[in-house]
């Protein structure tokens, strides 16, 4: 593929019209590939984006099915799709959203021994994972395999984003070093309202088609915080740590 | 001495601040992170990061003139 197709030029023409994006840039993101783990709340959003922009190949990875109390924060699934593998559903969506985006469907959780292979088959992972296990499984897999991971997470309405590219700024370990405690309430408890991960996943969305075009500043060594109660966003200054146990000196990669 | 403090994601109401506002506390002799938490009676499990001036610090590190303490809560889904 070395030029848009006229339905193409129609298609993507808000995008071709970005500063610094144009035919090219449309043509390698459509020669590019996103690994997206979640397919919830920020994993909806994030693919949805990602696939209306003309991204390749994107990769969902989910072992969850859709369930009734999913719905009013997981926009890929719709009420009739309750019970089915969220992979599948969301696969559906983006297919009918765009037939230039390529979707693999990984119905299975995250682990230590699935993860690097998983993440190099793609250019680039979403964290859209809701629990801090899987997200240091990934964190370690993109150090290993040297893959930009985006990092996003979010509780009741705050969220924070963070954009990991190895050996170039911190790691998600370098700040966040230990799973909060057992007893730290989750969105099970305290709740989260559907637009909080759609504002974090959005981010993430934007950081993804950033990076894949060489495009502005990234938000490494930045740590986007925002709380959508008092609709406040902080930029906090993140740096390496040498001691971090998955990137610094004396890290096993 | 004085270091600078910003709280996130509901432990403002600890501190009584907004959103990562910054604070000034003052310290006589020596203060651990974990004596900050102490200081405005914030549950040490409501902190799941300290970052001093841009770096993971353990709760024991005791705190410098002029450092930027920033403190996060758990926040983990997705």
């Amino acid at each position: 593929m070395s030029t848009l197709s006229p339905l193409q030029e129609k298609r993507y023409h808000r995008n071709t019209q970005l500063p610094g994006v144009g035919d090219e840039g449309q043509l390698k993101l459509l020669q590019s590939s996103v690994l997206v783990v979640g397919a919830g709340g920020l994993g909806s959003p994030a693919a949805y984006y990602l696939a209306a922009a003309g991204i390749g190949r994107l990769g969902i990875a989910d072992g969850d099915v859709v369930e009734l109390s999913n719905l009013q924060r997981q926009i890929l699934h719709f009420t009739a799709d309750i019970g089915r593998p969220k992979v599948m559903s969301a696969a559906d969506k983006l297919v009918a959203l765009n037939p230039d985006c390529h979707v693999v469907t990984h119905h299975c959780a995250v682990t230590a021994e699935n993860a690097a292979d998983m993440v190099s088959q793609y250019d680039l992972v979403i964290d859209a994972t809701d629990n801090f296990p899987s997200r240091f499984v990934l964190n370690k897999a993109c150090l290993v395999t040297n893959k930009p991971f985006i990092h996003a997470a979010v509780l009741s309405m705050a969220g924070r984003v963070m954009t990991i590219l190895p050996n170039q700024g911190p790691c998600l370990r370098c700040v966040f070093r230990e799973p909060p405690a057992p007893s730290a309430k989750t969105t099970f408890e305290l709740g989260v309202l559907g637009a909080t991960p759609g504002l974090a996943a959005c981010i993430q969305a934007s950081e993804a088609i950033k990076y894949l075009l060489g495009l502005g500043d990234l938000l490494v060594n930045r740590l986007l915080i925002f709380d959508a109660l008092a609709m406040s966003f902080e930029v906090v200054e993140v740096l390496r740590d040498t001691d971090c146990p998955d990137c610094g000196s004396g890290a096993q990669i | 001495m004085h270091i600078e403090l910003r709280v996130y994601t509901g432990l403002e109401k600890y501190v009584g601040v907004r959103h990562g506002e910054m604070t000034t506390v003052a310290i006589d002799g020596t203060l651990t992170i974990a004596d900050l938490l102490h200081r405005f009676d914030i549950p040490p499990a409501e902190v799941t990061s300290a970052l001093v001036n841009g770096r993971h610090k353990e709760l024991d590190y005791r705190l410098q003139d002029k450092d930027r303490v920033s403190l996060f809560p758990p926040v983990g889904g997705g």
